[in-house]
């Protein structure tokens, strides 16, 4: 079912029908996408409900102004660099560093694969700055256009390509250090 | 010289994996969502709009009323009126610890109190005595 589909659905009274339409075809995507932020599966898990909680709670205040997946995208990437602001504060206030975490948890993740050099791949993106981070997960794991990430972010393309290239200058150097 | 794109290929997207049928039972927890948050409308939901206007008179007289018994009351009755002169001048953030023991005051406060309050205004973590590392 497209978008419009969807929204139609909604629009007709159909809402809890509507969202079990979006529930299919939203969750694995968002899931895979919370993930690449949060590196845990549990917090992904917990913090998927929220967002789908948020998206049920919000579609009728959805004007259609934007396309409803930039819409869906948008209230999942927030909820995520807040999840993860907050468990940044967390850590702060016990005196503990939120990078070694995250680093932490790709070692000890059983539920990540790949070989060594793609766990050092994961912690030097988790190493980048939050914005930078985000416009490669989206770009280089998501593979959306750098038009649908503008609208996500409400940031310039241009801004956009730049971030992405520092941020896979900042990986290439990262990983060389670790290479060496 | 190979470019930060020819290494990223070469390594390749980090393999993630979930439990077996983890999405059947995430979509079927998501799929339960509105039925767990729509309540049948009832007569309260027909009552609710009288029941808060009605309070929100009641809150308007009771809070003039407190305001306006504190202006006419004698202040050398009261005995913290001492205190009260110099209670604004002093920089603290609350003069309410005047009063009170501050570490009673404080105990009160949770470690999810000072994170929320350090999240709602906005504080970074550079802002904090511990920075940690860059992240």
């Amino acid at each position: 079912m497209t978008d419009k589909e969807i929204l139609d659905l909604f629009k007709s009274g159909q809402r809890e029908l509507a969202f079990k339409e979006i529930v299919n075809s939203y969750s694995e995507r968002l899931y895979w996408h919370v993930r690449r932020f949060l590196c845990s599966h549990e917090d992904t898990d917990d913090l998927l409900q929220e967002i789908f909680v948020k998206i049920w709670s919000s579609l009728p205040s959805f004007r259609g102004e934007s396309q409803l997946y930039t819409w869906i995208y948008r209230i999942a990437t927030n909820e995520s660099l807040n999840f993860l602001q907050k468990q940044k504060v967390r850590a702060a206030l016990r005196f503990e560093s939120m990078s070694s975490i995250i680093e932490e948890r790709i070692d000890e993740d059983p539920l990540m694969g790949g070989d060594q050099l793609q766990r050092d791949l994961m912690k030097a993106i988790q190493r980048l700055p939050s914005k930078q981070r985000t416009v490669f997960i989206m770009r280089w794991f998501d593979e959306l256009s750098y038009e649908a990430i503008s609208e996500i972010l409400g940031t310039s393309v241009g801004a956009l390509k730049a971030s992405y290239h520092f941020a896979s200058e900042k990986i290439k150097a990262d990983l060389k250090k670790n290479l060496k | 010289m190979e470019t930060a794109n020819d290494i990223l290929e070469k390594i390749g997207k980090p393999a993630m994996g979930v439990h077996e049928g983890y999405f059947d039972s995430l979509n079927s927890r998501l799929e339960a969502i509105p039925s767990s948050r729509t309540s049948r409308p009832g007569v309260w939901t027909g009552v609710r709009p009288y029941l808060a206007l009605a309070a929100s008179f009641a809150a308007i007289v009771l809070i003039g009323n407190a305001v306006l018994r504190d202006t006419v009351k004698d202040q050398s009755a009261d005995p913290f009126a001492g205190i009260d002169s110099y209670a604004d001048i002093i920089s603290i953030t609350n003069p309410e610890i005047l009063y009170n023991d501050p570490e009673s005051y404080f105990g009160e406060l949770s470690d999810e109190d000072i994170i929320n309050y350090l999240i709602e205004s906005g504080t970074r973590t550079e802002h904090l005595a511990y920075a940690g590392e860059a992240y």
